[in-house]
């Protein structure tokens, strides 16, 4: 593959890598999993980046290809790794803005969200990212009232488990 | 919902927080290995192509001679040409499927795809399996019908044996043969659909049931 296009993938991909680095934090809890997992999206935009023609918005394709990866490619690795729980490392980093009671909220958000299935993962993280509901239907390949009634089923479980 | 407007502000201001990778990090990142699945099913498939086209390929010459002696080199015939020529249809088909698999389809359509790949070359496999039945059916009627001949054939210098325990051991070496078969069959798809498949089947059901 040429090198213009290369160059060209890895400065749009630098600056857009946060989107990467959002997928990786709600499918995995470990930081050698969101390498893990990374790594492998990082591939397949790469991989997909030729017939990337510009038709929408690299962030929406970027968002497409990360979470195709995550749901269907990604094959997690068989090391199993004791390492921190991702969401504690955060929270340590943020925990001046908060006070202890949202910080515990929020805790409980994060393990409540590793929960869910990886169908409903992508619809709280397209939510999350401020995604209507055309898009995330789009994105899923689901109907629009599907999305809107499957949104409503995981908000009411999530308060389930928030509140057993 | 309290707890997820809660969230969404969390969410937002994670941005700060992620290591920034560099250029030359994201350089090296994409040039190592992709482990996807896509890739695996390739593989596993091309194998199983590989492996059905050289079991057919491995039947000793000797075996071709009884069935010359028992006339049956014509039916074997034209079971190979008809045999090879739904082979490259098959292999025709995975090709076009597997080109088809593209990560910029949505999710569903990915899923899609991906189980359609995989059931061509179970067709396959299923294919094969029955025309080896089929085979193995025919010739063993062919062979039982003609027992003088068989036992001749099988029995070359003429030594003494009991006709009927003769054939009884036959039939049942095909039996444990046949058993011993399905059961590495059914092993190895346990393992293809344990491993590789449970994830994406589990999340395609998913979608569907939306449907």
């Amino acid at each position: 593959m040429n090198k213009d296009l290369e160059h060209k993938f890895i400065s749009e991909f630098q600056q857009h890598q946060n989107i990467i680095h959002k997928v990786c934090r709600i499918y995995t809890n470990n930081q050698e999993a969101h390498r893990d997992l990374f790594q492998e999206i990082a591939i397949q935009l790469w991989k997909a980046y030729p017939k990337f023609r510009g038709d929408s918005k690299l962030s929406t394709w970027m968002y497409r290809v990360g979470l195709n990866t995550a749901i269907t490619l990604y094959r997690k690795s068989k090391r199993t790794i004791k390492t921190q729980d991702f969401d504690s490392v955060l929270h340590k980093i943020q925990s001046t803005d908060y006070d202890a009671t949202e910080e515990e909220q929020l805790k409980l958000m994060y393990k409540a969200i590793y929960q869910l299935s990886d169908i409903d993962k992508a619809l709280i993280f397209l939510y999350l990212e401020d995604k209507n509901y055309k898009e995330i239907a789009v994105t899923i390949g689901i109907s629009e009232v599907n999305a809107r009634v499957k949104m409503n089923r995981i908000k009411t479980r999530l308060r389930t488990i928030l509140n057993p | 919902m309290d707890e997820l407007e809660l969230l969404k502000k969390d969410w937002k201001k994670q941005n700060a927080s992620y290591p920034q990778l560099t250029y030359n990090e994201i350089y090296k990142l994409i040039h190592k290995k992709s482990s996807s699945i896509v890739k695996w099913i390739f593989i596993i498939c091309i194998a199983e192509f590989v492996f059905w086209g050289l079991v057919n390929l491995l039947i000793p010459d000797s075996f071709l001679e009884i069935y010359e002696k028992l006339h049956l080199k014509i039916v074997l015939n034209v079971f190979y040409i008809l045999h090879y020529a739904v082979s490259i249809g098959f292999i025709y088909l995975f090709y076009k499927n597997y080109s088809s698999i593209s990560v910029i389809d949505n999710t569903s359509l990915l899923m899609k795809k991906i189980i359609k790949t995989r059931k061509t070359v179970n067709y396959y496999v299923y294919y094969n399996i029955i025309m080896s039945v089929i085979l193995s059916v025919i010739v063993n009627f062919v062979m039982f019908s003609k027992p003088d001949l068989l036992l001749q054939v099988m029995n070359p210098k003429n030594l003494v044996v009991d006709a009927d325990k003769f054939f009884n051991i036959m039939l049942i070496a095909q039996i444990i043969g046949l058993a011993v078969t399905i059961g590495f069959l059914w092993l190895y798809y346990r393992i293809i659909y344990g491993i590789l498949l449970r994830k994406l089947t589990k999340n395609y059901k998913e979608l569907e049931e939306l449907d």
